[in-house]
């Protein structure tokens, strides 16, 4: 017997019963005598959006089952056995009908049967939100009423809609647990063919809220597959009806799980995604949710504090503090890895070592923090992207100081929130929380590894941190412009600078220096539709200046229009725009022939004449301002800086201060790229000038090469 | 399904009627006309009963004259004559594959070529028993490049990759005396069986067909396959474009043609540096487009997404478009047309393999030594010659659609991990596969390969095949010219998920991939025959039991009735349609048809009506399930 054999042999058993209840019903009636649901305007709402037909009296119904029966073609192949599960649901509906004859109510507390359109109405909006993350449909009973009720009690907590059918409702009501829709747990009735009920709402969500018409079945199961996030979970035993429900629900692109080994091993019954063989009960839920590709949003992280924003810049000082980890001294690492998903248990949190309760008041510690992410769409570029927010996550928690990243990182975490009860498993209760539920496109499972013991660190960190590490530094330097395909666009500050786009290239991040092109690329692949998209460089203008006709198109449509062209890497030609969250701008002081860079934390006077807030006032906003450009720390040591211009070679003075943040990179680049020596000790600084005649003066005597370049304007 | 429409096999020949005009301007031959003069064809030649291997002859058999000179019946003369064509298919796969090990000996972390897929040479080297715990990749790359390189003239032994199938099979060969020697061996072993006054012995002929076929598939081929991975990357899936349309009018255009990925890889290289795109912007161009034709193109499609211009028949209007400034060849089923062709336009014809050297071309011979400097040099040339195009011939049809490509077995699995659920599942296996085609989700699979050939109405075969076998469940994995054909008429593009019945088309809905897998080039069918031996090896059966078929409905080459003889030497039925010269024997063609099932579990069919053809092969994927009760 194979599984499609099984299939129209259940089919044939309803649609046998269905036939006989029909006639039985018409000669006891006769044709004329209505029949309808109460609370619907939809008539029979399978078969109507199946047919776009409406049916009204048993004479008609039973014209109905002719239609069905057409439905019930018998070749080898899945659409026989889909239209099939279709046309047993169908059946399903009608014996269900007859139900409600003469205004009969056949179902009785806790049972709802037939569920109305309001209760549908109601149910859109969190549907659609995702406030209800999928609809589960268990069927049959449990191999016992405690593990029935435990894998209720799981959906419910994840906020998921629960409907009932046969066994499990009397296995509720043994235990006495509560059921009702306002505890999203909905008995629907104890026959088989009473699962139509939620089939039905399924249905008229495709009517209601897709604007699927009556008759498009193939529009109604595209609706459903791709927006209903409906499951089964059916117990066993299987028998050949259920299976034939079960093929109209995977028809529907609804998979079901079932434990029934027996059927399986007898039958070929498994399919990837879509019929799936859990011999363990208490794995259904998280099967299911992988399943049907549910991701439940994590509100609440499980920690004996307070977790927000407003504690992002909390300082913990030396005699405050209970413990202290600190990268400078001791072996430390915080790192996220990409694994199997089979390698990863969801929410498994592990501290390898001594907890906090173990470590001596006022202490310096080892800590390595490994976050384990499993997902379909993982890509290791995100690695690093996660661990950076890593920073933030960790400081939102009251009473804990996370400065630094990957191997130099420094936690302070408080008496008070020690006394409160917070131990090391915490930490990984914040990153599962945060990394679940921001990263929920990309990452499917996590788990949080924790090492406390001063050994293991330092294995962690030498051998398993510092090598990935290396790995993705020489990832980084191999990213030019020219070795990516696209680009990014970037729109978050859109909201106070409405016509600002920035293109995000390798070699030049977003001018607010916090958005990457990794960062951009993990931004896309989480949000589609979101600030984030890509742009192509197919057609080039200009080499030189780095103007594309893709990249302009881009930006006009960012923009609304508002931009024309851009080029990506002049000061003068086009310049790119600047919202007024730059973290730099840079300015021409033609005198020396160069440019001035100037930070936001620089509260002095530049040889331009103007202070940071003044440059500020008019480079932001939007509009292009030739001359001026707002940018990242990160891009001034960048190959492609003022490029056209003649690069960082123009470079004449920034702020002490600035200067020694970008010195190494600087360096290096002015070495690479003209051979000159610590090419930071040419550049001004406000020690030296805040002049153009002065700073004229020292640039001279350095030789700078600014000075012989051509002209700039 | 939007915007999307297949490609109809009207519009590519309305396409190549347009370009036969340019043709006639110039004064160009086609093999259209050359079809025509040369029909019909010989009769003798097409039962495969002229005798031509002595000087007594040639002799060829007739009701009157039923034996040649020396005595041999028809019998002997076809199996001799398929015997030779299996070798010559053999030898030509399995030369391929040793360039490719001599260019993984050359390769060098400094150098043109470097091991690119380091895993994969590691995985290898342990399934062949050598030792890499602490070596450097570039030793481990030359030992095993040598030991590849061995196993065309090894003194005992069958070939290594044999290790890869299931017992079941390794068995049956050993006991059949088809298991693959050393694969030079095998090739010199058939031409000695087939010379005259040796074999003529039906039985013995065809035995040793499969065997040299077998030191294709699981020798030479595989080889070539493998480790051309090692060096250029294992493909995995990849977007590009497919049909003439992928030329560039403003560009200059290279055309990358033949089999060997050696010299394309290097040319594509070039054609992305910028020093060689600043000259051709020098030169008046917008930029470069590389494109491809035949197996090459397949190569360079499948790791770096070249588009490919077009398959076998189709090589001639490349050059017809007036737009190829030059079209870059490398070994096999290169049409000797091209010379004189690309005389009647500015097209350089470059040649570069001593293997296949041309009247009418410009010859740059290419050695992996001096890969680089030699594709520098011909993409200059190319560049070069973009000034001397004759914009009143240029007209490249308006014809192209997407093709997602890269479907190595690497690449198949992985895939397949994304529709496992690891509650209950093991992802690296073929089961969830497996699975589908247990449960009748899929009802089997179809392996389409091969050529095109003037016989067939080109490309009508295959697309008409394929849609009628995905509108059935039946998943189709296709290499060659014939995945080729898929992609220009757009079955590789995911959106043909629609055409399919609603197993399949499920299937590719939660998968992610189109109904027609492209799995490579012609060596690359090898990768079938990977992959079936893990679906064998996952799910216990045989591979003879797997709903599994083999499918080359327009063939031409010697390269292909190797490759059938390997397929169903493995034990996959294998569906022709163009007969393979053995009409002229009843015992030949019984043999092949039926006889050697009892040897390999598996048999040809041949049937040139396709309309019957495809039915066959369904016919064959149902009684397959039925004999394993799924």
């Amino acid at each position: 017997m194979t599984l499609f054999d099984v299939v129209f042999s259940g089919n044939d058993t309803v649609y046998g019963l269905t036939e006989s209840a029909i006639n039985d019903a018409i000669e006891k009636y006769g044709a004329d005598k209505p029949v309808a649901f109460p609370d619907t305007a939809y008539s029979l709402p399978c078969y109507y959006g199946v047919t776009g037909t409406k049916v009204g009296n048993l004479g008609e119904l039973k014209e109905a089952l002719g239609v069905v029966k057409t439905l019930m073609t018998r070749q080898k192949r899945l659409n026989d056995a889909f239209m099939s599960g279709v046309a047993t649901a169908l059946c399903a509906e009608f014996i269900e009908v007859l139900k409600y004859m003469d205004g009969a109510t056949p179902y009785a507390e806790p049972c709802y049967g037939h569920l109305g359109d309001a209760i549908i109405r109601e149910l859109g909006v969190p549907l659609v939100t995702g406030d209800i993350p999928g609809v589960a449909v268990i069927l049959g009973s449990a191999p016992s009423a405690e593990e029935g009720v435990a894998l209720i009690k799981s959906y419910q907590a994840q906020g998921i809609l629960v409907t009932l059918v046969g066994g499990i409702i009397d296995q509720c009501e043994e235990m006495g647990y509560k059921t009702g829709a306002n505890v999203r747990v909905i008995p629907l009735g104890k026959d088989v063919t009473s699962v139509i009920h939620v089939v039905s709402v399924a249905v008229r969500a495709a009517l209601i809220f897709g604007n699927i018409q009556g008759g498009d079945a193939a529009g109604l199961m595209e609706y459903t597959f791709k927006r209903v996030p409906a499951f089964v979970n059916a117990f066993a035993p299987l028998d050949p009806v259920i299976v034939a429900c079960g093929a109209g629900a995977i028809a529907l692109g609804f998979p079901v799980v079932t434990n029934d080994v027996a059927t399986a091993e007898a039958v070929n019954v498994r399919v990837p995604k879509s019929l799936i063989v859990q011999p363990d009960v208490s794995k259904f839920n998280a099967t299911s949710l992988e399943a049907r590709d549910i991701k439940i949003k994590i509100t609440n992280i499980d920690i004996p504090v307070a977790f927000a924003s407003a504690f992002e810049g909390e300082i913990i000082r030396r005699g405050d503090m209970q413990v202290e980890f600190d990268g400078s001294r001791v072996d430390c690492c915080e790192l996220v890895r990409t694994c199997e998903a089979s390698e990863v248990e969801d929410h498994k949190i592990e501290v390898i070592g001594p907890d906090l309760d173990e470590m001596p008041e006022g202490s310096k510690q080892s800590i390595a923090y490994v976050v384990e992410v499993a997902g379909k769409t993982m890509q290791s570029d995100f690695e690093p992207v996660f661990e950076r927010k890593f920073h933030s996550y960790l400081n939102c928690v009251e009473g804990m100081m996370h400065t630094g990243q990957r191997d130099m990182i420094r936690i302070r975490i408080s008496k008070d929130t020690f006394n409160a009860g917070f131990r090391a498993k915490h930490i990984g209760e914040v990153l599962y929380a945060k990394v679940k539920s921001e990263f929920a496109a990309v990452v499917d499972k996590c788990q949080v590894k924790i090492y406390t013991d001063p050994a293991e660190c330092t294995k962690i960190r030498h051998e398993v941190a510092m090598p990935m590490f290396d790995k993705r530094d020489e990832r980084l330097t191999t990213l030019t412009d020219e070795s990516v395909d696209v680009y990014y666009s970037c729109i978050m500050c859109q909201a106070f600078s409405p016509s600002h786009v920035c293109v995000v290239t390798p070699e030049r991040l977003g001018l607010c220096g916090a958005v990457s092109w990794l960062d951009a690329k993990a931004t896309n692949e989480l949000d589609p539709q979101g600030p984030c998209q890509v742009i192509t460089k197919e057609r080039v203008i200009d080499e030189r200046i780095g103007e594309y006709e893709d990249v302009n198109e881009a930006v006009q449509k960012f923009s609304q229009g508002a931009l024309e062209d851009v080029s990506l890497y002049s000061i003068i030609e086009k310049p790119m725009t600047s919202c007024g969250c730059f973290e730099c701008i840079c300015g021409i002081e033609p005198l020396s022939n160069g440019v001035c860079i100037a930070n936001r934390e620089y509260a002095g006077m530049t040889p331009i004449g103007m202070t940071f807030p003044e440059l500020a006032s008019m480079t932001g906003g939007g509009v292009q301002t030739p001359g001026f450009m707002g940018h990242g720390k990160h891009f001034i040591a960048s190959k492609k800086f003022m490029k056209a211009e003649g690069g960082i070679e123009r470079i004449v003075w920034m702020p002490k201060d600035l200067k020694e943040q970008v010195a190494e990179r600087l360096n290096a680049t002015a070495k690479e790229l003209y051979g000159i020596d610590n090419f930071t000790d040419m550049i001004g600084d406000e020690t030296v000038a805040e002049d153009p005649e002065t700073l004229l003066e020292f640039l001279t005597e350095k030789g700078h090469p600014a000075l012989s370049m051509e002209p700039m304007m | 399904m939007g915007d999307f429409k297949l490609t109809t096999v009207e519009e590519f020949e309305a396409a190549t009627e347009r370009l036969l005009e340019t043709g006639k301007k110039v004064g160009a031959d086609a093999w259209q006309y050359r079809v025509k003069n040369q029909t019909p064809h010989c009769k003798f030649g097409e039962q495969g009963i002229c005798c031509r291997i002595c000087s007594m002859g040639p002799c060829r058999i007739t009701p009157k004259a039923p034996r040649g000179i020396c005595g041999c019946d028809a019998h002997g003369i076809v199996g001799r004559n398929y015997l030779k064509f299996t070798a010559g298919g053999a030898a030509t796969h399995s030369d391929h594959g040793r360039e490719i090990c001599h260019t993984l000996y050359c390769a060098d972390p400094n150098g043109a070529y470097k091991v690119k897929d380091p895993e994969k040479l590691v995985r290898i080297a342990k399934e062949w028993g050598v030792e890499t715990e602490g070596k450097d990749i570039y030793d481990l790359a030359h030992e095993m490049a040598y030991k590849g390189l061995e196993e065309y003239g090894k003194v005992f032994g069958f070939q290594n990759f044999m290790n890869r199938l299931p017992e079941h099979t390794q068995e049956i060969w050993k006991r059949e005396e088809v298991a693959p020697r050393a694969i030079d061996r095998e090739v010199s072993c058939s031409l000695h069986m087939s010379h005259m006054g040796c074999s003529s012995k039906p039985e013995a002929l065809i035995r040793q067909s499969l065997r040299a076929g077998l030191a294709d598939g699981w020798g030479g081929s595989m080889a070539g396959t493998e480790f051309s991975d090692v060096l250029f990357g294992t493909p995995k899936p990849i977007d590009t474009e497919a049909n003439l349309g992928v030329m560039v009018a403003e560009n200059v255009n290279i055309v990358v043609h033949g089999h060997d990925p050696s010299l394309s890889e290097m040319i594509c290289e070039f054609a992305d540096d910028p020093e060689m795109i600043a000259y051709a912007k020098e030169m008046g161009a917008k930029g470069i487009t590389v494109s491809g034709v035949c197996c090459t193109s397949n190569e360079v499609a499948m790791r770096r997404g070249i588009p490919m211009a077009g398959n076998f028949l189709q090589q001639e209007n490349v050059v017809l478009t007036g737009a190829c400034e030059a079209i870059v060849v490398d070994v096999q089923c290169i049409f000797p047309a091209l010379g004189p062709l690309s005389k009647c336009f500015h097209t350089k014809f470059v040649t570069t393999s001593p293997i296949a050297q041309m009247p009418d071309s410009e010859y740059i011979r290419f050695s992996a030594e001096t890969a680089a400097e030699n594709a520098k040099s011909i993409v200059k040339m190319a560049i070069e010659n973009f000034k001397n195009r004759k914009p009143e011939l240029v007209h490249i049809p308006d014809m192209k659609q997407k093709a997602t490509v890269g479907y190595s077995v690497e690449a198949i699995v992985k895939t397949l991990d994304g529709v496992t659920n690891s509650q209950v599942d093991v992802t690296g296996t073929t089961k969830p596969l497996i699975e589908c085609i247990t449960s009748g989700v899929i009802r089997g699979a179809v392996a389409m390969v091969g050529c095109n050939n003037p016989k067939i109405r080109p490309d009508t075969a295959h697309i008409e095949l394929m849609k009628k076998l995905i509108a059935n469940d039946i998943i189709v994995v296709a290499s060659g010219c014939s995945a080729q054909a898929a992609a220009k008429a757009g079955l590789m593009d995911k959106r043909a998920k629609d055409l399919c019945g609603a197993g399949l088309k499920r299937v590719c809905e939660l998968a992610d991939i189109p109904p027609v897998l492209h799995m490579g080039s012609c060596v690359d069918i090898s990768r079938m025959m990977v992959l079936v031996a893990t679906l064998a090896k996952d799910s216990g059966l045989n591979i003879s039991q797997l709903p599994v078929v083999g499918c080359a409905p327009e063939w031409m080459s010697e390269k292909a009735v190797s490759i059938g003889n390997y397929v169903v030497g493995t034990g996959i039925d294998t569906f022709l349609g163009v007969d393979p010269y053995v009409s002229g024997s009843d015992q030949v063609a019984g043999l092949l048809t039926n006889g050697i099932r009892d040897w390999v579990e598996a048999a040809y069919t041949v049937e040139t009506d396709i309309e019957k053809l495809v039915d066959k092969m369904i016919e064959r994927i149902e009684e397959k399930r039925e004999a394993i009760g799924i």
